[in-house]
């Protein structure tokens, strides 16, 4: 049977990957790609553990309340990206630096 | 006191023009002249008169300034000044057409001053001081003409060899002081003075306040000889005076015929008890060397002056030599009879070059108006200089009637008497004296044959010339009137052949030989009768009647015309040293002086150099350094605030990883 | 090995290959489209780990309606969007992005190192359920037990959600709108 502990370490490998591209890319929907690896990796991870718990199911109903909020953020994110593209006609949030010093 | 003031009135008055300051000088001297007639009558065997005042003191020492007046003093003061005074008369005649005649005057107004004043001063110290003023006036008037480039010379060469006199006498005057610590000159030499007292036993010389080794009074008598030596021309300090010849005529006349040079035999008179019977011997022995190396020298001489010098040398060789055989008087005696003659001389010869002079100028000649080979058959032209020349030349050679005689012959007596007492090597030195005379009378007839008798012989060499010649004016005959009548016996004596009724000899103690001596009648005849003969060989030799003609070249012709060498062996050995000296000391100090002085500020420079390098790089990048630094960190903290959101979520993250991995590892 | 441990690792290659093509490239299609693939083997991923209602609703919600959104998104903004954004450098192995990957990487060791030693397979509660026989086995149905769970036990956050759903959906609207007319 697969352990959960493969489980837990695929979960660990794309939750690097996905902070790995927040951290390093340069368009910011690929950040928000990268955002969403994140979350998918939490998701596996809940649904990884969830297999234990048969009565109140806690792991299966979560990852499916996630998936949910992850669409909503998604779909904020999108409209931000969006006004920030109007404001400041690059999506390179390198360049979007007025927050300095 | 009184000639010296005058002296020295007389150098500050010059410095107005020509003829005044002539005038001047020659009514100072005059009046010196007369003073001194005056002083000589007081002081002659009757006193001696000794004045003296405090001068200065050092430490215990006190030194006394003064006027000593003995018989010596008083002669030759008077000698001085009569010498002095035709000489005077004689330059206002002679300088007329020169254009430095005040210059000239300033100049013998000094010398007669530093004359007078060496006569008469009673310290060694002042002895000294005007012994080196003497030797400087001279110095002055020799390189009268200092354009031409022999006098020059001349003189440079006169003023070392005096000086290498003056420093023997200096040497001589502090030993005496240190054994008898006092510088006077009556106490030292006067009548039972303190030098003529001690003796020299056992190797030390005893003496009033103390002893010191025998080997400082040799070292005193030496420097004293040395002194001697350079001024009054003696073997082997002598070759000066002929290249003194180079200045005025007159000034020979004055100085190296009749004063200066006898200043040296001056000095021998008063220091005369301080000789050893030893030093004695060896002073006779030089000055008859000096005599007869002389006179074989003027045989074959050419030039007028340089004849006269070497007689002259040869003259004081005769002085020299009789201080050193004891004739102390018949010293002094000749003295005076040479001065006198040799004065007339000069005065002669200075007439005959003058002449000779006028005539190059008027025909526009090239020849030396001093050389007698051009000379001739002046007698019928300029007969009263003749005279006086004649006279003059007979009392040089030592003939009866003459003042000469009297002196010279005086001489050799005695020194053949003292030669009898002494062992028979010392024989040789009358003998040698004997010699010289006969040379000195074959030297002085060609001599005046060549000059005054024959035919004129610059016609030969340049036909068709014009000249006149002529006696000169009345202050050339009044001169020679007087010189020349003070050449004759009377006087000097009224015997004209016995010397001992000299009233000079009179004056001075010395050694009175009896009468009876048979040298006394031998040696006079001999000497004469043979002078007499050599006289009218020369005569007929040289006016041309060929009898035993002496050949012009050989050894000893060449011997005693290149004047027996001896300056061409000073000039190579000595003058070549002195200056190969000076010149690597000056090299020296040009080259490691100098150049150590110019490698300080190289020195200086390199340091400069170098701090300024450290300041520039090490200085300056310390501190360029340290703002790198800072721009770095600073550079590198600033990316934290770029405001790239991505770095903050970095910074973020990497914080946390830290944590984690500490609590891990840890 | 079981074909369902085969399957799982081919499941989590295809999911972790995926994952490094959609972070390492440049081009902003081919990363979204490599992160369809993604979604995929992750509903594959849950299959295996018996819980196909979130299968399911992932393939549904995720693929069909997230990655569509930003598709849409992407292609639909105009000419200059597209420029701007596929414009890029082309360095191929550039060093500037090292710190994240050492960043990443070091993540990644932690987390490994975690897992390693919680040694998940033996922990007390899930030996507990093993034990007890209370875990979901794959014959199980679980969508009963899904739905009367959503409606007693998580009430509260069902409605939560919704709610949240309509608050984000409202937003989401009024920030895309368009500027007034001029």
């Amino acid at each position: 049977m697969i352990s959960l502990t493969d489980f837990l370490m695929v979960s660990a490998a794309l939750f690097c990957i996905g902070l790995y591209m927040i951290v390093s890319k340069h368009n910011a929907i690929q950040i928000l790609i990268g955002i969403e690896l994140m979350l998918n990796a939490a998701i596996l991870n809940l649904v990884a553990f969830g297999k234990y718990d048969k009565i109140a199911n806690g792991g299966q109903v979560f990852a499916l309340f996630a998936i949910v909020l992850a669409a909503a953020t998604t779909a904020v994110a999108l409209a931000i990206i969006l006004n920030v593209y109007k404001k400041y006609k690059t999506i390179d949030p390198g360049r979007i630096n007025n927050l300095k010093d | 006191m009184l000639p010296l003031f005058a002296g020295i009135v007389n150098s500050c008055l010059p410095g107005k023009r020509n003829k005044v300051s002539g005038w001047i000088a020659t009514a100072a001297i005059l009046a010196s002249c007369v003073l001194s007639v005056i002083i000589f009558a007081k002081t002659w065997n009757v006193r001696e008169t000794h004045v003296q005042q405090l001068w200065f003191t050092i430490g215990d020492t006190k030194l006394y300034a003064g006027i000593l007046l003995n018989n010596l003093s008083a002669l030759m003061l008077l000698l001085v000044s009569v010498i002095a005074l035709p000489v005077h008369i004689y330059s206002t005649a002679y300088m007329k057409n020169d254009e430095n005649y005040d210059r000239y005057f300033i100049y013998l107004s000094f010398f007669c001053f530093s004359m007078l004043a060496l006569v008469v001063v009673d310290s060694m110290v002042l002895l000294y001081v005007f012994w080196e003023l003497v030797g400087f006036s001279s110095y002055l008037l020799i390189g009268f003409w200092f354009t031409r480039e022999k006098a020059v010379q001349a003189n440079k060469k006169a003023f070392l060899m005096n000086r290498i006199g003056d420093v023997g006498l200096l040497t001589a005057i502090i030993i005496l002081f240190a054994q008898y610590h006092t510088f006077d000159i009556a106490q030292l030499f006067g009548e039972g003075g303190l030098a003529g007292q001690p003796t020299i036993t056992n190797g030390l010389w005893v003496a009033h306040g103390g002893g010191l080794p025998a080997i400082w009074q040799y070292i005193a008598c030496g420097g004293i000889f040395l002194g001697v030596a350079a001024k009054s021309a003696q073997f082997p300090l002598h070759t000066w005076l002929p290249d003194a010849m180079e200045g005025p005529t007159s000034i020979s006349a004055l100085i190296h015929a009749a004063t200066m040079v006898a200043a040296g035999v001056f000095l021998l008179g008063r220091v005369y008890p301080m000789f050893t019977t030893a030093e004695l011997d060896i002073l006779a022995v030089i000055g008859c060397f000096t005599a007869f190396m002389a006179a074989t020298i003027a045989l074959t001489q050419n030039d007028l002056k340089r004849i006269l010098a070497y007689s002259t040398i040869s003259q004081l060789g005769f002085m020299v030599m009789a201080m050193g055989i004891g004739a102390y008087a018949s010293s002094l005696f000749h003295l005076v009879t040479h001065a006198f003659f040799k004065c007339l001389l000069f005065l002669v010869a200075g007439i005959v070059i003058h002449q000779m002079e006028h005539i190059k100028k008027d025909n526009d000649l090239d020849i030396d108006p001093q050389n007698i080979l051009y000379m001739g058959g002046l007698r019928k032209k300029m007969p009263f200089t003749f005279i006086a020349a004649v006279i003059a030349g007979l009392a040089l050679i030592g003939l009866p009637l003459t003042s000469g005689y009297l002196s010279k012959d005086g001489i050799l007596i005695q020194a053949v008497d003292w030669s009898d007492s002494k062992s028979l090597l010392f024989r040789l030195v009358p003998i040698g004296a004997i010699i010289t005379t006969w040379l000195t009378a074959f030297y002085v007839a060609r001599m005046i044959v060549k000059v005054f008798f024959g035919e004129f012989r610059l016609e030969q060499f340049h036909p068709h010339i014009k000249y006149h010649c002529s006696d000169g004016g009345w202050q050339y005959r009044a001169t020679l009137i007087l010189l020349a009548l003070a050449c004759l016996f009377p006087f000097f004596s009224l015997n004209p052949l016995l010397y001992e009724q000299g009233w000079i000899f009179g004056g001075f103690n010395s050694i009175q030989l009896a009468r009876v001596n048979p040298y006394h009648t031998i040696i006079p005849a001999g000497v004469n009768i043979l002078s007499v003969l050599l006289i009218y060989w020369a005569w007929a030799v040289y006016t041309g009647r060929k009898i035993l003609v002496f050949p012009q070249t050989g050894l000893l012709f060449r011997l005693s015309y290149h004047e027996w060498f001896i300056d061409k062996v000073y000039n190579k050995v000595l003058v070549r040293a002195v200056l190969a000296f000076s010149k690597a000391l000056s090299w020296f100090d040009h080259n490691i002086i100098d150049g150590f002085i110019n490698l300080l500020p190289l020195i200086t420079i390199a340091l400069s150099k170098i701090t300024a390098w450290i300041d520039h790089y090490i200085i300056d990048g310390i501190s360029r350094v340290l703002a790198f630094i800072v721009q770095i960190t600073g550079n590198f903290v600033r990316r934290f605030q770029g405001g790239k959101i991505q770095y903050y979520l970095f910074s973020m993250l990497a914080i946390v990883l830290a944590l984690f991995i500490l609590k891990i590892l840890i | 090995m079981s074909l369902a441990q085969a399957l799982f690792y081919l499941m989590g290659f295809i999911v972790v290959a995926s994952a490094l093509f959609v972070a390492s490239t440049k081009n902003l299609v081919r990363s979204i489209f490599m992160f369809f693939i993604t979604l995929f083997a992750l509903a594959g991923l849950y299959v295996l780990a018996l819980a196909d209602f979130v299968a399911i609703t992932q393939v549904v919600i995720y693929v069909g309606g997230i990655l569509v959104l930003i598709l849409f998104a992407f292609m639909l903004s105009g000419k200059e969007t597209l420029n701007v954004l596929q414009q890029q450098k082309s360095k191929f192995i550039s060093l500037n992005k090292l710190p994240a990957i050492v960043l990443a990487v070091l993540f990644f060791i932690v987390m490994v190192n975690v897992i390693g030693k919680i040694n998940a397979g033996n922990l007390g509660w899930i030996k507990q359920v093993i034990s007890a026989k209370a875990e979901i086995k794959p014959n199980d149905e679980m969508i009963n037990n899904i739905g009367i769970n959503l409606m007693t036990r998580y009430l509260l956050p069902f409605e939560a959600i919704s709610i949240l759903l309509l608050t984000a959906l409202v937003g989401a609207a009024h920030l895309a709108r368009k500027e007034g007319r001029a």
